[in-house]
């Protein structure tokens, strides 16, 4: 018990350092544009300190160490010794970013591992250059950071549990030769222990035409179980020394000794892994360490002959299965200390409405065991009035500001525009507007994508922006809102625009469209999300946007979500994203087709109109003097049968196109919880899900923006006799 | 020596555990008789209608609500290109359990008649012929020669690829 106590403990260290971490980078980035306050430093100071403090706690000295050399640098700046200039700032900022790495280790538990050893001894080092500007009293206290390697060492040197000695010896094939015989040594070493496990290496053994009966191909690995010291042990092998390689692990050796063990020795180390892992040497948590740390360190591509043996001589080892087994435990307990942090006043609202759901429901009871119907009728009426104001409640606690996702987008403007040499502004806006937390999570990496692209490509560099009248700095902005269920977001900067002619002309090159289809602005700038386009690195310098964007719309349509630029050529580019509100429940609208029954987004929904049994011949309506497309349901989903009485017709919007569909029936709203359709159905379109209906059966939710583009495709080649004898 | 000896006692004892007997489930198809592993089987239901989906290869004949989970539901028949599975008194949905990709996905296929629990001895199950079956040959796992009659063994994860019946379902809503 004690241990899952404290590993929820852990898990808000992690997170409280993060926001640490978050509060001192904006408070840097502050600094920097707008310059320096006092109550900026302490703000960094304070973050720096309560880090420093709380690892303190879990005696996590690698983080407490570092930090406590960037917290006696910032004493300085805040008691005035030493002033905050632009290089400070950068190095600052790393400190940071390494931080929170040491974080992100101890989230996962491979504290005990040092992250970036190179990044830490340079960062440790330029840290201490200002500090020795000031002082030098300092510099003895940070002496033992100079090697990190000692320090890790320390940490890490836990010896493996292990109480026998561990021997590997690899003969030359000259011993039989010398007259030696491998075995008689073995019999020697017999009387000074016990040989508790012997492992005989035969990998050397060549085919049998390439034998040479007279070469030793043998090598062993030994668990030796003796009082002996190593030099009696060794003393064993004298005569052979010159003819052999020996290593040999008192019992308890660190495992350190036994990573270096794998290092020396000729065989591979997942192969070696499972021998110590078999000879009971390490145990399989042991292996996983020195394993993960064997990958952690560069190592020369092995030929690629030894690599192709190596796969088949190895065929996936105990060790994988024991040490994914590991990792899945591990995994699991990452899984479970995901943190939302919910507003108590949200919390009060929703305790408050179950509160009076219970009384609601026993008012409820009370009203049925009377047999008084008209009574229950209401009861039951205010309790479903509870439980939507519940559901929208509890749907509440999962949102949380964008703001959040917006928040590290100062730090990557400004990294990437000293990057590219340009001078780039950003201003966020609406970065209170809410949306769910599973969606902010998965935002982040589309947007800092388009952002990158705004900025690499949109943007122009300055000579080039002053030469088309503009001026000097280019700026980028972030924008959220919410509109009709749906929340947007947008990205837009002041740059040279999409080139409508540049992407025209690759499409066709790329045979996405063609010579004789005319397209409209938004037709073409939409052929910059298609897969293909855009790794063309030509395209992407002169006409600016597109690398991997087929991948930003992807990652945004699995959000059930869509993404569409907006340009004007020389001027700017805005790109929106547009996202379902939550991922849950939605109010839905429910309709029929012959016995179906579907669903669409009530937000959606425009209007319903009765439709006149002489319209719709065509896929065009005359609405109110408007054209507007439509398609029959029953024929798209290929339903037998015919309406009974007059069909209706329900207006749907998305985005900025409208669109109408044709239903039998309109049965009315009703709250919809969302079942995804799972895998099978990922490629389907036309569907966004599905919902179980009160009677129990399966209802299928519609993808609006999907039967919008197929109603207006249809309607093209429609002669537009409407719009001439509407109005 | 004490890990060594662990080691050892363990894999002994898988050995004496290690199955001798397969339980499959026969199950009848039009006129043929069929068997699924055991394993795969998560429950038996009757059928009891279901919803359909537009624009869907014709073998997934829809979903349906499984306590509040949505399952979708092939007809075995249409997927070995046959008839449409007529819906009869003893029609009913077996729930299986595939794998794919380590996540496990439910799924219903709709069966003429379910009829018993054989346990079959490992190697009484022969390989499956390179010929002479109706249907696709990798949908057979093996073949069960019980009292004089052929059964087939499906091999379930063939027969029930979710790649596979995705693709199908992405190409099926495109072509719309």
């Amino acid at each position: 018990m004690l241990i899952v106590n404290l590993d929820s403990a852990r898990g808000a260290l992690v997170q409280e350092g993060r926001e640490l971490l978050a509060a001192m980078e904006e408070a840097l980035l502050a600094i920097e544009t707008e310059g320096y306050t006092e109550e900026r430093v302490n703000a960094i100071f304070r973050a720096a300190h309560t880090i420093k403090g709380s690892a303190g706690l879990f005696g996590l000295e690698s983080l407490v160490n570092f930090t406590h050399v960037a917290e006696s640098l910032l004493d300085r700046v805040r008691t005035g010794e030493l002033f905050v200039e632009g290089a400070m700032l950068s190095l600052l900022l790393t400190c940071g970013d390494y931080i929170g790495s040491l974080l992100s280790a101890v989230e996962i538990g491979t504290e005990a591992q040092e992250p970036d050893e190179a990044l830490r001894a340079w960062l440790l080092t330029q840290l201490q250059e200002y500090l020795d500007g000031t002082a030098s009293d300092t510099a003895q206290e940070v002496a033992p950071f100079d090697e990190p390697y000692a320090r890790v060492d320390v940490l890490q040197g836990e010896p493996v549990s292990s109480d026998l000695w561990h021997l590997s010896w690899r003969l030359s094939p000259e011993v039989l030769r010398n007259g030696m015989d491998p075995l008689s040594f073995l019999r020697y070493l017999g009387k000074l222990g016990r040989i508790v496990y012997l492992h005989t290496i035969t990998d050397r053994l060549p085919a049998l035409g390439d034998f040479e009966a007279e070469a030793c191909y043998l090598g062993f690995e030994l668990e030796f179980e003796s009082n002996a010291s190593r030099q009696e042990i060794e003393s064993v092998f004298e005569f052979v020394l010159e003819d052999c390689l020996l290593r040999i692990l008192p019992p308890h050796s660190q495992i350190e000794e036994y990573l270096r063990l794998i290092r020396e020795l000729p065989e591979s180390p997942q192969r070696l892994g499972e021998i110590l892992l078999q000879s009971g040497a390490l145990t399989p948590n042991e292996l996983d360490q020195v394993l993960t740390r064997q990958h952690a360190e560069p190592q020369p591509a092995p030929p690629l002959g030894t690599l192709l043996l190596e796969s088949q001589l190895v065929p996936q080892p105990v060790v994988a299965a024991a040490l994914s087994k590991q990792k899945q435990v591990e995994d699991k307990r990452n899984h479970e200390q995901v943190f939302i942090k919910v507003e108590v006043g949200k919390l009060d609202q929703l305790i408050n409405l179950v509160g009076e759901l219970v009384i609601a429901g026993a008012a409820t009871n009370l009203h049925a065991l009377r047999r008084d119907m008209d009574m229950v009728e209401e009861a039951a009426q205010a309790m479903s009035v509870l439980v939507e104001s519940i559901r929208d409640a509890s749907l509440s606690l999962r949102m949380v500001a964008i703001g959040e996702v917006f928040q590290r987008f100062p730090r990557v403007v400004r990294d990437i525009s000293k990057e590219l040499g340009k001078d780039i502004q950003l201003l966020v806006t609406g970065a209170d507007t809410e949306l769910d937390k599973s969606m902010v999570e998965r935002l982040a990496d589309p947007l800092m994508h388009i952002v990158r692209n705004a900025m690499d490509h949109g943007i122009e560099t300055a000579e080039e922006r002053l030469a088309s009248g503009k001026v000097a700095s280019g700026s980028l902005r972030l924008n959220a809102y919410h509109e009709s269920g749906s929340i947007v977001i947008e990205v837009s900067d002041d740059g040279r625009g999409l080139d409508r002619q540049r992407i025209l002309d690759k499409a066709l090159q790329r045979g996405l469209v063609q010579p004789d289809q005319s397209l409209s602005d938004a037709e073409v700038y939409r052929l910059i999300f298609e897969p293909g386009f855009s790794t063309a690195e030509q395209v992407t310098n002169l006409s600016g946007r597109g690398v991997g964007m087929d991948v930003v719309r992807r990652n945004i349509e699995l959000l059930r979500g869509e993404v569409e630029v907006l340009s004007e050529f020389g001027r700017g580019a805005t790109v929106r994203i547009r996202l379902p509100l939550t991922l849950a429940i939605i109010d839905g609208f429910q309709v029929m087709v012959g016995d179906e029954h579907f669903v669409l987004p009530l937000e959606q929904v425009i209007e319903c109109v009765d439709l006149p049994p002489q319209e719709g011949r065509h896929h065009l309506i005359n609405l109110r003097g408007e054209p507007l497309p439509f398609l029959r349901l029953r024929e798209l989903f290929n339903i037998g049968g015919r309406a009974s009485g007059r069909e209706s017709l329900v207006v749907l919007q998305h985005g900025n196109s409208r669109a109408g569909v044709v239903v039998d029936q309109l049965v009315g709203e009703f709250q919809a919880v969302i079942k995804p359709l799972g895998m099978l159905f990922q490629k389907s379109r036309g569907l966004s899900g599905s919902t179980i209906l009160g009677d129990g059966r399966v209802a299928l939710i519609l993808d609006v923006a999907n039967l919008l583009q197929r109603a207006s495709a249809l309607s093209v080649g429609t002669p537009v006799r409407v719009s001439a004898g509407g109005a | 020596m004490s890990s060594l000896a662990i080691h050892h006692q363990g894999r002994a004892l898988a050995i004496a555990e290690a199955p001798l007997t397969q339980q499959f489930l026969t199950l009848t198809l039009g006129q043929e008789l069929y068997a699924l592993p055991i394993e795969h089987i998560r429950e038996i239901i009757e059928f009891g209608g279901l919803t359909e989906i537009p624009m869907m290869p014709e073998f997934l004949r829809g979903v349906i609500n499984l306590r509040g989970a949505v399952v979708p539901v092939v007809d075995l028949s249409v997927r070995f290109g046959r008839q449409r599975t007529a819906i009869g008194r003893r029609t009913c949905i077996v729930i299986v359990e595939v794998e794919q990709e380590g996540a496990a996905q439910m799924l219903g296929i709709i069966v003429d008649a379910v009829n018993e629990v054989l346990a079959v001895d490992a190697n009484q199950v022969e390989t499956r012929p390179a010929f002479g079956a109706r249907i696709r040959a990798d949908f057979i796992a093996g073949i069960l020669n019980q009292n004089e009659q052929f059964v087939i063994v499906l091999d379930i994860r063939q027969v029930l690829s979710v790649e596979e019946i995705c693709e199908l379902v992405g190409m099926a809503s495109l072509e719309k």
